[in-house]
């Protein structure tokens, strides 16, 4: 049996402002689906998720005394996947500047219900581009479709279909930092 | 021959789409880009984006070997801990994805696909139940008749019906249109809008929901009930 489970059920946390974690298993127990989202979002696979959400949750627990005030640690933690991220697309892609523009996390928890932040966040992008990019993506990410099945469903060459593809993901590029303003 | 960006940007999106690792390789700011939106994309997904049991497993272990002067016991992460750990975070837990396509995740099992049952009542006959105007693209609706309750979908102009019962105990399922999925109020379990299983916190997997015969006849959407 894993130390969680000697954990008594329900984490007292009768003032937001003054709960405290004392130790780095309350620390990883109440955040890590959080961080593992919120790294999802960013590198959109579940492997390197994985290696960030660990990279933040080590790199913050490595520099925190206990006891830590719950929000200051919080806030700590989305700062610190700010950076590890911006690393990831730079050591990885060569990214220099990477927009690592974290959405604002909200105080009650990192976690949110599965998809809801990045689909919210998609159907208004969705919504805002024109006809043909929405419709490649739509295909290619919401259904699956395969590049070539979106080529013969939008009568064009698979060739085009990608360079539809990538035009359409500069376009969501640019509308993405609009709507996260 | 040299890729082009879009083809460096697409085996990137592939590589997403697959659930694998994408491949390193040193990409123009354009490409970063559209990668990044790419990974945003890939995480709307229903399901993608939660981290499965063996995920979790495997950071709280490698966390207790980097930080722990008293290492977890067997450094192994018990079912209930993960329900606790994802539950109390996501209310939730990933089984399967709402499109219908498989989208293959490290460690992760998807439930087994049955062919979902169609239910065809005794007696049954075709009945109207909504003018097909009422029903827009992109909506769910609950209908009551007699005998059941009916979830009738528009996706994208296709219609079609689902049992609007949960197959755990009972409960009348909720219409999330934003999320494509029908939800059950009571132990937190979710449908497609076709009636596959999507998350459930229980202890087997409720089967899907048995689809219902539906058509559209001079603009009324009609029900075999």
């Amino acid at each position: 049996m894993g130390l969680i489970e000697l954990r008594p059920g329900g984490r007292p946390e009768p003032d937001p402002e003054a709960a405290v974690y004392t130790d780095w298993e309350s620390v990883y127990q109440d955040n890590v689906v959080g961080i593992y989202q919120l790294a999802f979002r960013r590198v959109g696979n579940a492997a390197d998720a994985e290696d960030v959400a660990e990279e933040v949750l080590i790199r913050t627990l490595h520099t925190l005394r206990f006891p830590a005030a719950v929000h200051n640690v919080r806030a700590y933690l989305v700062k610190t996947a700010r950076s590890v991220l911006a690393d990831h697309w730079r050591r990885h892609y060569a990214a220099q500047n990477a927009v690592v523009e974290l959405e604002q996390v909200p105080a009650p928890g990192l976690a949110g219900p599965p998809n809801s932040v990045a689909s919210e966040r998609a159907q208004r992008m969705l919504a805002l581009l024109p006809d043909q990019f929405r419709r490649v993506l739509e295909l290619r990410f919401l259904r699956g479709y395969s590049v070539r099945e979106v080529a013969n469903e939008m009568g064009v060459s698979e060739a085009n279909a990608r360079v539809l593809q990538f035009r359409a993901l500069r376009k969501a590029a640019t509308l993405e930092q609009e709507v996260l303003r | 021959m040299k890729d082009s960006a879009a083809d460096r940007v697409a085996q990137f999106v592939e590589d997403l789409l697959k659930g694998r690792r994408p491949r390193r390789f040193s990409a123009t700011p354009e490409e970063a880009e559209a990668m990044s939106a790419a990974a945003g994309l890939a995480a709307a997904r229903v399901g993608s984006d939660l981290p499965d049991k063996a995920a979790l497993e495997r950071i709280h272990r490698r966390l207790s070997e980097r930080l722990d002067d008293s290492p977890a016991v067997d450094g192994r992460y018990s079912r209930r801990a993960w329900l606790r750990t994802v539950g109390t975070a996501a209310a939730a837990v990933v089984v399967g994805v709402a499109i219908d396509e498989a989208v293959t995740r490290r460690g992760s099992s998807a439930p087994t696909a049955t062919e979902a049952e169609v239910l065809t009542p005794d007696g049954g006959q075709w009945r109207p139940v909504a003018a097909l105007e009422q029903l827009p693209p992109g909506q769910a609706m609950t209908v009551s008749t007699a005998a059941m309750d009916v979830v009738v979908v528009n996706d994208g102009g296709q219609i079609s019906a689902v049992s609007g019962i949960c197959t755990h105990l009972g409960c009348k399922l909720q219409p999330d249109n934003a999320d494509k999925r029908l939800a059950c109020p009571c132990h937190q379990t979710a449908f497609s809008w076709t009636g596959k299983l999507l998350y459930y916190r229980l202890k087997s997997a409720p089967p899907d929901l048995p689809r219902i015969q539906s058509r559209v006849n001079n603009g009324q959407i009609e029900l075999f009930v």
